[in-house]
């Protein structure tokens, strides 16, 4: 049960590194939802739609580049700490959310906006009315299974000195203390659980009634 | 009312629409037809500006809407396109008050438009709260009629409506559609690629072929005189019986070849009327001229006595004023008779409709060429 004494033992450490986790999380994620979902706006633009082609394969492609060698991307061209860690992971949450609401936006029904655009209903407000409700689910999916790996790839960006969970999972590592890793991974899962549970509701919540 | 003047829109190199000069009439429908790619659906979409031509002018009672900002323009033009156009995220209710909504009308009256709407397109309240996808399809295309009529508009614009609605639905959709049309009197301009459709609704149809006007007149005189070859084609072989189905019984009911009776007069007193004026129906009406009944000598009987036979029947086959010449001659086919009285509603004799003068008729209509 070296696993119960460690937390015994080291309870401020778990505690602060869970925070500093979370705080980690949350700060990329605000980023990465604002400049995400209005990258996305921007590029569906009517009468742009093959430039939304253009990023959907962009980032389609992209899902497929490892967390690590963002990160170490960004070690290189920015240095070490929370901040580079925190760029490091808007990049990397930026690319399923701008996948998702990019093709969320695209598949809209052409039928509906082109019935919007006839009855005058104005740009804004076939954007605002029509098509960002009708494509809330996907853009809702693209936010959760980014917030899944955000948290997952907090804990590498420990290696550039993000700090949070990560630190306890390498200090494992390199002392050969299994409790440790267990840890560190056990909490950043509870982590990744509860938040997708909650964005679970609100995608629920968000969901305009008439579809679903 | 609604002028095209001189439109021309190309895509490319290609004219989707060459110099089309239109105009249509207020409280009119006017149907566009062509084949797919004639330029019918690009010339609705001017008239709401979703499609701007490249060269000439649109007016609407007059004045050019493009001196308006599209979309004032568009508020003010009722749009109906296949049922896709619904807004599945809003309820029947939030559809149909969109447009009251930018309009900015207050509540309690787009609540009672709304209401209004939908019970000028046969559907009951409890629709209001449902949501487009717990519709059916004939269903849908009503609440997207309802919401195209919702902020009253004089024109209407039509792309397709009923094309995605089954055979049975469409014909159900259509009457009535030209059942609200009768009390609403908009300007529609109505596209649709089904020649059946076009004669069914149209007040005027306005053929297209490669973004040109072929030919632009009532459907009874296209019907009649057809401008080309492309044009009967596109009417099919069976024009002549299309435009019998434009024509009413009451037009062609004669008062002659018959006499009247009251009922309880004598049956030889009958036979001998008939014999003097060497006819052979009498039909038996009561004191207000209705129907209730028809004497006839029968022919095909036996002769009795060296004299055929004198029957009654008390309901004989009968067709109402407004029947198509298609419908009469069918029921003239169907119960074998040569001759059928016609009926006002309250079922007062108008005349009788002879089977001579439906094939006079297709006659004069001139038969097809390949025949």
């Amino acid at each position: 049960m070296e696993f119960f004494t460690y937390i015994a033992e080291n309870s401020d450490l778990v505690v602060s590194s869970i925070i500093r986790h979370f705080v980690l999380f949350a700060i990329s994620m605000a980023f990465a939802v604002t400049v995400g979902t209005g990258l996305s706006i921007i590029i569906t633009r009517e009468g742009h739609e093959k430039m939304g082609q253009v990023i959907l394969s962009v980032t389609g492609a992209s899902q497929a580049v490892p967390s690590v060698a963002v990160i170490a991307l960004v070690f290189l061209f920015i240095g070490i700490g929370m901040k580079p860690a925190i760029i490091a992971l808007v990049i990397y949450s930026l690319v399923p959310i701008v996948f998702n609401a990019t093709s969320g936006i695209l598949s809209v029904d052409p039928g509906v906006i082109q019935a919007a655009r006839g009855m005058g209903l104005t740009r804004t407000q076939r954007l605002w009315r029509i098509k960002i409700p009708l494509a809330m689910p996907v853009i809702m999916s693209g936010i959760r299974s980014a917030a899944t790996i955000n948290i997952g790839t907090v804990t590498v960006a420990a290696i550039i000195g993000a700090g949070g969970l990560g630190d306890i999972i390498y200090t494992g590592l390199k002392l050969n203390r299994p409790e440790m890793i267990l840890i560190g991974a056990g909490f950043a899962a509870i982590i990744a659980i509860l938040v997708d549970t909650v964005l679970h509701y609100v995608e629920q919540k968000v969901t305009p009634k008439g579809l679903a | 009312m609604i002028e095209y003047k001189n439109i021309t829109k190309r895509f490319g190199e290609k004219a989707a629409v060459d110099n089309l000069t239109l105009s249509l009439e207020k409280g009119t429908i006017t149907m566009l037809i062509g084949p797919s790619g004639c330029g019918k659906t690009t010339s609705l979409k001017m008239v709401n500006r979703l499609v701007d031509p490249d060269e000439g002018d649109i007016l609407i009672n007059g004045d050019s809407i493009f001196d308006l900002d599209p979309v004032t323009l568009r508020r003010d033009i009722g749009y109906v396109i296949q049922e896709i156009g619904l807004f599945p995220h809003y309820s029947v209710f939030d559809n149909i008050a969109t447009l009251p909504r930018l309009h900015k009308w207050d509540e309690k009256k787009i609540k009672d438009r709304v209401y209004e709407v939908l019970d000028m397109v046969t559907l009951d309240e409890t629709y209001a709260d449902k949501y487009p996808r717990q519709l059916s399809g004939g269903e849908r295309q009503r609440v997207g009629l309802a919401r195209a009529l919702a902020a009253d508009p004089e024109v209407l614009l039509m792309d397709e409506p009923f094309g995605a609605i089954d055979p049975i639905n469409r014909l159900i959709l259509q009457q009535s559609f030209l059942e609200i049309q009768e009390e609403i009197k908009k300007t529609i301009v109505f596209v649709t690629h089904d020649i059946n459709e076009a004669i069914q609704l149209g007040d005027k149809i306005a053929i297209m072929n490669q973004g040109s006007l072929v030919q632009f007149d009532t459907v009874s005189e296209i019907l009649a005189n057809p401008e080309n070859e492309f044009v009967e084609n596109l009417l099919g072989q069976d024009r002549n019986l299309k435009a019998l189905s434009l024509k009413k019984a009451k037009d062609y009911a004669v008062k002659e070849g018959y006499i009247t009776v009251t009922d309880g007069t004598e049956k030889e007193e009958i036979r001998k009327e008939l014999e003097d004026k060497d006819l052979i129906v009498a039909y038996i009406l009561d004191s207000r001229d209705r129907l209730k009944g028809r004497y006839y000598i029968d022919k095909s009987a036996r002769k009795v006595e060296g004299r055929y036979p004198i029957v009654r029947e008390t309901k004989p086959y009968r067709v109402t004023r407004n029947t198509s010449l298609t419908e009469t001659l069918s029921r003239m086919l169907e119960h074998g008779e040569k001759k059928l009285p016609v009926v006002t509603r309250e079922d007062r004799l108008t005349g009788v409709i002879d089977l001579d003068a439906i094939f006079e008729e297709v006659e004069q209509a001139g038969a097809p060429k390949e025949a």
